[in-house]
Order: structure tokens, then C-alpha cells, then sequence
């Protein structure tokens, strides 16, 4: 479980990024962190394995105290896969590439042989074993850096911008990688401001403005409060766009498939 | 009038065991705007920096074919000319912007091609006016928003007066707020200033409303060229790596339902599917 | 060594000094560097110090001029020291007071030179420097060099940092082991951050080969520096004193206290 209490971080320019923040997140979920750029959720997300650490407040990660502990160590639970999780890779070939956190984190030898095999295998990565990790393309460079932050299984998983670059068949690959990760139990915190991509997501969502909360709930209920969402500088999905100026046949703003939407049109046009 | 084409255009990077385009043909008229759509790495990019002679002088490969710019055959004449014909954005916009100030920025092509100083002058005013950024003028990049940045990106490529603006994927980085801001003045330049746009962009739902002409690529190819509702009405474009905006989705399974008679048309904004729906209603 | 560069930064700020032409200020301040060259004597230097101070304080500058001498302590106390030692491992010298004083003149004389370098930075944007540059006939090249660096900085300190925190959170220890295998652990930084430069470098010359750099050999400039009545006012004031200083040392007879 994770909770913010009070959380206020400032950077050393001065720059107030979080004001506020109070949270909790239960184990088993999966939330999403929305918001314009500059919001503060990068900032939260770092808060997760004590990259930063809060000017105030606290940050508890399954009771532990972030202050009172090293980022290696909560890196072991807390998982981050950053926007440009490419720009990290540095070894000779992908194995190795797989394998580099788990010796930082002391795996047996043997262990670290199976969690490299199942990694590239989760993420079909295998035929690509013994490549340089520079010669992948953009969309197996985004697999092999989760395949990375999997490799290890910590129990949450935090993926900054996931689909930034990213075309439509890659979108829906990370939508299904991230629900099968959730399945096995591991609690997925996303931040993004792709509004149609969570909505296929359908997750909790967090909005965020200015360093503060100021909303949180079910998808359902943030992407369909079209003023808010505008306030937040966001663009709300297509289909509550829809809906909501479907007024004149009795619609109210909601989220939905779009073929549900069909239906219900053609059933009230009748 | 054309004012862009290409013959038979295949090219192969050095180094490459593929070739990154294949037979391409295309003409490009005036005014057009045009959006260049497909899977990451399909050879969108590829085909842009066919157009303003990247390719063949800056990339090194093999090129067959020809692509003439405004009448100017790119094997024959230099970036910096072509530049002045088809100006191009790139996706990163710190790596676009040199100076310490936006003014300095959009001066920069100018003041390299040798112009006067009066006219440098009068075209980076007009440059930062059409863009909207005037007050912008003395800010360093550093205290720009990406948006923003963007924004001086293109006017930088705007003070050399091109007739065509290459857009390659310059949304990517935004959020969609910026985004919307971005695509909104970039329709307003093939709007208002007749400025001929080819963009390769992701973000489809905001972009196709505009657009004149959809041309969607796959492996170097051009698989589907065309006025944007016939295709999205006819192909399902989501295997080519190309995601179809919820509300033609919504039109698709409307149709379905309604019968082929409805003639509901395809829309391709939430403010066409409306209206059709009302007009239906108050028939 | 962060608090020296903060001092070496420019500020925004609309006084006479940041208005004056930056080859004007260049020229000061090089000529108090050569009048602190040419004295030692601790009157002087104080003179050429608060005439420093003076000017920080007409440019609104005072306290972060302040605080990069400051920050620049234990550099001047570096030259003090290795001057100290120097001297003594000379034939013949013992520790006395009169070595003690030479070397405090020679870190002094440091404090004058930083100050004045300060003073000049923190009143003058880089692109100013880079007009000075060019106005000076150095080959547009290297303007433009000296500008990207100053340009693209920031942003690889962004790069370096995010880089950084990436490899941290893959349980990258940077602080842990003896210093071979901290020097190792730098490789997953030094790697990842050297393609992001090539990468960067690549993107960049695409860029401005669109931007039609070294099209023509004689570059046109939007802007250009113009010598104006106050700047040779300012010029001739301080060659005049700088003339006299000279004349002072070397061609009279007055004993410096």
C-alpha cells in the first residue's frame, strides 16, 4: 500500500511542484495520473522509490518511511519505467541489459538466469537475446525497458508516458501487457494525459493541476466532469464529447464503447 | 497547379538491408493539406525528408526515382534551397532552436541565407505575428513551454517563406491541450496563408477534420491516397498501425444499425456526427 | 565550484553597466585585471576591489557578485597555501612574516581577477558575448559554438540527471565500493548519456542544414552591436585611469603606501 500524507515537494529553484498531497493507493490497483505537462505528476511518480523525497510530509511504501530508506532498496518493490526508458540502456547485449538490476539487487545467479529467460519471453523478446539493444526498433525498445522493470517483479509498477511516439497497435499492446502485469496482482500507476488511451484503460484516475489533487475517482466520473477536465487543460475523450452534446436525445455525458453509443443513438432516433 | 512530386521514388539507407521507401508516386497540388499516416518507422519520416532534399544529401543510400520540389529536382540542388521552397519541423523542438532568444531563432535561416537586415527584419515580425508569438520575442528558450517552443520551430521555417510546411510528427511531445493549440494554427496557415501542410502525425482525431487528403504508408509503401472520409469509410485503417477517432467509429456502427440508407455521410469531428444526429432527429 | 558559476551567469536587468556595449566592458575589466597585475601593493588592490564593488552595486548585482568571491574562498585559499609552500621550499626561506604577506598579496590580486571577471558575466548576456564575438572578427563558427554550448547546456544537465535517476531506480549504486568499482558503476551513465549526445548531434545538424547554415560565407546579422556616445564615454574614462596607473608604476616616483 502506498500513502502520501500531506505531501509537499519543492525543487531547489524554488519551484513548488507538489502542494498538498494527500493519497492511497491499495495494492491490486491501477491508477492513472492525469494532468497537463507540469502538473506534477513525474514528481510524484518519483516519490514512489525515493528518487525524491518530500520537503514535507511523508510518503509510506508498505509501511516503510521513503525518508528512512535508499532508493536501491525501494526500487526492489517500486518499479519506474521513465518516458525515455531507452536513453538508459548501456549494455553490449540485451540479456545483459536484462539482467543488470537484478544483480544490483543480489539475485542468485540462477534466479537471475530465469528472470532474464521469462523477461524476454513476456515480452517477446527472445530471437533478440544476444542484439545489441541500440538495434531494436522504437516499439521493442518500449517492451525491452518494462521487460527491465519486470524482470525483477517489484509488487507496484509505474510507467511515466507510456504512449508518447507511440502508434495505435503499440497503444494496444501496453493496454494489454499492463491489465496481464494487474492480473498477476501487481499494482500499476500510469501518468499520462492520453485521455483516449485511458479511457480504454478504464482505470482510477487521479487528476492533478498545479502540484495539487483535484479530483479522484473512477474514470467514469473524472472523464465525463467536462468542466473540470478543461480547467485541468485537458481534452476530454471523444465519446463524452459525444455524448454530452447528445443532449437533445436525452444523453448525458458519458464513457463508453463506441458501438454501445451506436446502439443507444439508433435506439432513441427510432 | 503541382507544386510537389515524386516518380517511381524508391530509397534504400546506407546500411540498410530494406528499402525504407518503395514506389512511391504522388503529386501534390496547391493549397493542400495533407496527412501522412502509418506505424511507427512505416517510412512517413522517410518520405519527408525526401522533400526537402535531407534525402539523398544529408542521409547517404540509394535513391531511384525523382522528387521535384516546386519544379526543382532534388538530386540537383541543396537543403538550403529546397529549405526555402519546403521547410520542415521536426519532432523535438529543442533540437531545433539554436539561439538564446526566440528572436535570434527565427532570424537564424535568414540571417545564414545573407539577406539584408531590413528584410530579415520585416520577415521575422512577420513570421512571429502569423505564429502568435510576438511576445514571445526576447524570451530565452529556456522559458518557453514545449508548446511554445514548437511554435518558434515553425516560425523559424516560416520567415523562409516556403510554400510547403513539412510537419514531422511536431505534436508528440505535447499535451493534448498544447497539441489542439499547435493544430489549430497550423490549420490556420493552410487556411489563411495557403500554405501547403504534408504532416506525419499520430494524433488523427484532431488533425482529419482539416485535412484535404489522407495518404496512409505501410513498409515504404503508400497503401491508401484520398480524400480522408472515403478512406476511413471503406478500409479498416487500425492494421496499418492507424487509429480511426472514436466518433467515424461511432458513425461506422451507426450505419449498421440504421441501414445502408441512412446517408448519414462519414464525419470525422464530434461536431459533424452532431449535427448529423440532430438533423436525423428533427427530419 | 556550483556557487562560482551561478557567479558567472548572467541576470536580466536594465542598469547602465548591463546597457553598456559588452566590448566596452570586456575592455574594463580587462584593464583592472592588468592594473591588479601590476601592483601587488595591498592599497591598491583594495582600491581596484571597491571600485569593483562599486560597479556590482550601480549594476544591482551586489550580493551575487558578492557571493561568487565568496564561493570562490577555497580556491583563493588554494593559491594562498601552494604559494606559501613554494615559497618555503625555496633555498634559504623560513617560515616568517614577510612570506606569510607575499603569498596573502598574491591570493588578494586572485580576488581582484575574480571580481572583475564577475562583474562582466553577470552583467552581460551570452548572446551579447557572442555579438562581441563576431564584431571582434572571430569566424562565425566559433560563435556559434560558444552559443550552443551555452544553448544546450541546461538541457544535458536535464538529460544527465534523468539518465541518473533511471539507473538509480534499476538499484544503481553510485555511492557504494572502493574507488575502481565506484569509477564501473559510472559506465551506465556514461554510456546511455553519450548516445543520447551523438543522437542529439545528429538531430541537430539535420536541423540546421534545414536551416540553411553555411549556406553564404558572409553571414547577415539581425542584430549588431553599435558603439554609442555613453560607451566610448566609459571607454575614455577608464583608458584615461588605466593610462595613469601605468604612468604612476612605472614613470614616477610616487611611493605606493
Amino acid at each position: 500500500m502506498i500513502v502520501f500524507e500531506n505531501v509537499e515537494y519543492v525543487y531547489p529553484n524554488g519551484f513548488k511542484a507538489l502542494n498538498g498531497i494527500n493519497l492511497e493507493i491499495e495494492s491490486g490497483e491501477i491508477i492513472a495520473l492525469m494532468g497537463e505537462n507540469g502538473a506534477g505528476k513525474t514528481t510524484l511518480l518519483k516519490h514512489l522509490n525515493g528518487l525524491l523525497k518530500p520537503t514535507s510530509g511523508r510518503v509510506l511504501i508498505d509501511g516503510v518511511d521513503t525518508r528512512n530508506s535508499t532508493v536501491a532498496s525501494l526500487s526492489r518493490k517500486v518499479g519506474i519505467v521513465f518516458q525515455n526508458a531507452e536513453d538508459m540502456f548501456f549494455s553490449p547485449t540485451i540479456s545483459e541489459e536484462l539482467a543488470f538490476a537484478l544483480n544490483n539487487f543480489n539475485f542468485p545467479e540462477e534466479v537471475v538466469k530465469k528472470r532474464v529467460e521469462w523477461a524476454l519471453k513476456f515480452m517477446e523478446l527472445e530471437e533478440y537475446r544476444d542484439k545489441s539493444p541500440f538495434l531494436l526498433s522504437g516499439g521493442e525498445k518500449k517492451r525491452l525497458a518494462l521487460a527491465i522493470i519486470l524482470a525483477w517483479s517489484p509488487d507496484i509498477i509505474a510507467l511515466d508516458e507510456p504512449t508518447v511516439g507511440q502508434d495505435i497497435l503499440q497503444k494496444e499492446k501496453m493496454i494489454q501487457i499492463i491489465k496481464q502485469a494487474n492480473q498477476q496482482g501487481k499494482t500499476i500507476i500510469i501518468s499520462s494525459h492520453d485521455v483516449e488511451f485511458i479511457a480504454d484503460l478504464n482505470p482510477r484516475i487521479i487528476l492533478m493541476s498545479r502540484g495539487r489533487i483535484v479530483k479522484d475517482g473512477s474514470a467514469e466520473e473524472v472523464l465525463t466532469d467536462i468542466q473540470l477536465l478543461h480547467e485541468c487543460r485537458l481534452i476530454p475523450p471523444q465519446i463524452v464529447s459525444l455524448t454530452s452534446r447528445l443532449d437533445f436525445l436525452g444523453f448525458k455525458p458519458k464513457l463508453a464503447r463506441p458501438e454501445e453509443v451506436a446502439v443507444e443513438i439508433a435506439r432513441r432516433l427510432r | 497547379m503541382t507544386i510537389l512530386e515524386t516518380s517511381n521514388l524508391w530509397f534504400k539507407y546506407s546500411g540498410g538491408s530494406e528499402w525504407a521507401l518503395r514506389e512511391v508516386n504522388l503529386e501534390v497540388s496547391e493549397g493542400e493539406f495533407i496527412i501522412l499516416a502509418g506505424r511507427s518507422g512505416c517510412g512517413k519520416s522517410t518520405l519527408l525528408r525526401c522533400f526537402n532534399g535531407l534525402i539523398p544529401h544529408f542521409y547517404d543510400g540509394e535513391m531511384i526515382g525523382y522528387v521535384k520540389v516546386c519544379g526543382l529536382d532534388t538530386r540537383e540542388h541543396p537543403p538550403y534551397v529546397l529549405s526555402q521552397y519546403a521547410g520542415m519541423v521536426f519532432q523535438n523542438p529543442d533540437n531545433q532552436l539554436f539561439a538564446l532568444t526566440v528572436e535570434a531563432d527565427v532570424a537564424f535561416a535568414l540571417e545564414n541565407l545573407s539577406i539584408p537586415r531590413d528584410e530579415i527584419r520585416e520577415r521575422v515580425d512577420w513570421a512571429l505575428k502569423i505564429m502568435g508569438i510576438e511576445e514571445l520575442r526576447d524570451k530565452s528558450p529556456l522559458e518557453l513551454s514545449g508548446g511554445q517552443k514548437q511554435k518558434v520551430a515553425i516560425a523559424s521555417i516560416l520567415a523562409l517563406r516556403p510554400k510547403i510546411l513539412l510537419l514531422d510528427e511536431p505534436t508528440s511531445s505535447l499535451d493534448p491541450y498544447s497539441a489542439k493549440q499547435l493544430i489549430d494554427t497550423i490549420v490556420e496557415l493552410n487556411q489563411k496563408y495557403r500554405i501547403t501542410i504534408l504532416i506525419a502525425e499520430h494524433r488523427l482525431d484532431m488533425l482529419l477534420p482539416y485535412a484535404s487528403r489522407l495518404i496512409i504508408i505501410d513498409n515504404g509503401r503508400i497503401v491508401l491516397d484520398g480524400n480522408p472520409r472515403e478512406i476511413l469509410e471503406k478500409n479498416d485503417v487500425v492494421s496499418y498501425g492507424v487509429s480511426t477517432p472514436r466518433v467515424v467509429k461511432v458513425a461506422t456502427q451507426l450505419k449498421k444499425v440504421l441501414g445502408d440508407s441512412s446517408n448519414l455521410g462519414t464525419p470525422l469531428s464530434v461536431e459533424e456526427l452532431v449535427e448529423i444526429v440532430r438533423r436525423r432527429r428533427y427530419q | 565550484m556550483s556557487t562560482i558559476l551561478r557567479g558567472l551567469q548572467f541576470y536580466p536587468g536594465k542598469t547602465i553597466i548591463h546597457k553598456l556595449d559588452p566590448r566596452v566592458k570586456l575592455v574594463i575589466s580587462l584593464l583592472l585585471m592588468a592594473t591588479a597585475m601590476m601592483y601587488i601593493e595591498v592599497t591598491i588592490i583594495t582600491i581596484i576591489v571597491v571600485t569593483e564593488a562599486v560597479l556590482a552595486i550601480i549594476a544591482k548585482v551586489f550580493s551575487r557578485w558578492a557571493r561568487t568571491v565568496y564561493g570562490a574562498a577555497p580556491l583563493i585559499i588554494f593559491v594562498f597555501i601552494a604559494n606559501f609552500l613554494f615559497k618555503l621550499s625555496m633555498p634559504g626561506q623560513s617560515i616568517n612574516l614577510q612570506s606569510i604577506y607575499e603569498a596573502l598579496q598574491l591570493a588578494y590580486r586572485l580576488v581582484a581577477f575574480l571580481a572583475s571577471f564577475s562583474i562582466f558575466f553577470l552583467t552581460t548576456t551570452p548572446e551579447e558575448l557572442g555579438m562581441a564575438l563576431t564584431k571582434m572578427k572571430v569566424p562565425y563558427m566559433y560563435t556559434f559554438a560558444f552559443i550552443s554550448a551555452i544553448r544546450f547546456t541546461p538541457i544535458l544537465a536535464e538529460e544527465l540527471q534523468s539518465i541518473v535517476d533511471a539507473q538509480k531506480s534499476r538499484g544503481l549504486e553510485l555511492e557504494k565500493g572502493n574507488i575502481i568499482s565506484r569509477l564501473r558503476r559510472y559506465i551506465p551513465i556514461l554510456v546511455p548519456l553519450m548516445v543520447n549526445v551523438l543522437r542529439r548531434s545528429y538531430e541537430l545538424a539535420e536541423a540546421i542544414e534545414v536551416k540553411c547554415f553555411g549556406a553564404k560565407k558572409n553571414r547577415t546579422y539581425l542584430r549588431e552591436l553599435k558603439m554609442k556616445l555613453k560607451d566610448w564615454t566609459a571607454l575614455s574614462i577608464s583608458v584615461t585611469l588605466f593610462i595613469l596607473a601605468v604612468y604612476i608604476r612605472y614613470f614616477s616616483k610616487i611611493v605606493i603606501p
